[in-house]
């Protein structure tokens, strides 16, 4: 009984881990030149030039873009790196 | 500064004459003493060390924590490549050379994205029309910031031609 209840926790956990991802989000900033920030994009995220040069342009035009989602380990990584490259990013939780 | 492909592969070839030189290694050089010597509470630091999360103090500072010391070892590794390939002393025909292969570029990429950061957070890019600034340093940092701005971009026109 004991270890079915467990179970059924550890499902559950498991459950609104994945329910409730984070994301990484690249803020507009008017230092970093527009070709630099979508070169960064492809060559990091390994994204096509189409999606680079969108996502670059909705960080330019919006003021922000979410440029990844996923567990908040990996979009801390991804923050990382894009402070690395001098772009501001942040990491935040999807709201439910 | 001519900034052209390099005819063996990939990668990027500048030319810079010999005062060009001198200005990006000094330039260079003080990039990497923000990073070594810079206080937590300098601005132009708090650009190139953002917070990770907007809303959690916490958080923030746990990430910080974590990844702070390889972001600025990353950042003056870049600074110091910068600054050793243009500290020339024996100058040929008034021009330096320098061949970087697309690592090294990105390299120079990184160091001119930091380095017009910490230049905009000193001269106040974002709050245009201060009276009470120093014109003439400030003359010499926009200087600088534009000149930064126009070799990054030439470099992504040689490492990233686009058709249009």
């Amino acid at each position: 009984m004991t270890s079915t209840l467990e179970q059924h926790a550890t499902n559950l956990r498991q459950e609104s881990a994945a329910e409730v991802p984070w994301r990484t989000v690249v803020w507009d900033d008017p230092v970093n030149l527009m070709t630099y920030v979508s070169f960064v994009f492809r060559r990091y995220f390994g994204y096509s030039r189409e999606k680079a040069e969108r996502l670059m342009l909705q960080v330019h035009t919006e003021g922000r873009a979410v440029v990844a989602t996923g567990n908040r380990e990996a979009m801390e990584r991804h923050v990382q790196a894009m402070h690395g490259y001098g772009l501001q990013a942040t990491v935040s939780k999807v709201e439910p | 500064m001519i900034v052209a492909g390099r005819s063996g592969g990939e990668g990027v070839r500048l030319v810079l004459e010999s005062e060009e030189a001198m200005l990006l290694s000094e330039l260079a050089d003080q990039v990497d003493s923000v990073l070594l010597l810079g206080e937590d509470d300098d601005p132009a630091l708090g650009r190139l060390l953002p917070s990770a999360y907007i809303d959690d103090a916490s958080a923030s500072r746990e990430f910080a924590r974590y990844t702070r010391d390889s972001l600025v070892d990353g950042k003056r590794q870049a600074a110091q490549q910068v600054r050793d390939a243009t500290a020339v002393e024996a100058v040929e025909d008034g021009v330096v050379q320098i061949e970087l292969d697309q690592s090294e570029a990105w390299s120079w990429l990184t160091f001119l994205t930091d380095l017009r950061l910490i230049l905009a957070e000193r001269v106040g890019v974002i709050e245009e029309g201060d009276d009470t600034a120093d014109e003439t340093r400030d003359d010499y940092l926009r200087a600088a910031y534009e000149w930064a701005g126009f070799v990054q971009g030439s470099m992504l026109e040689v490492l990233d031609p686009t058709d249009s």
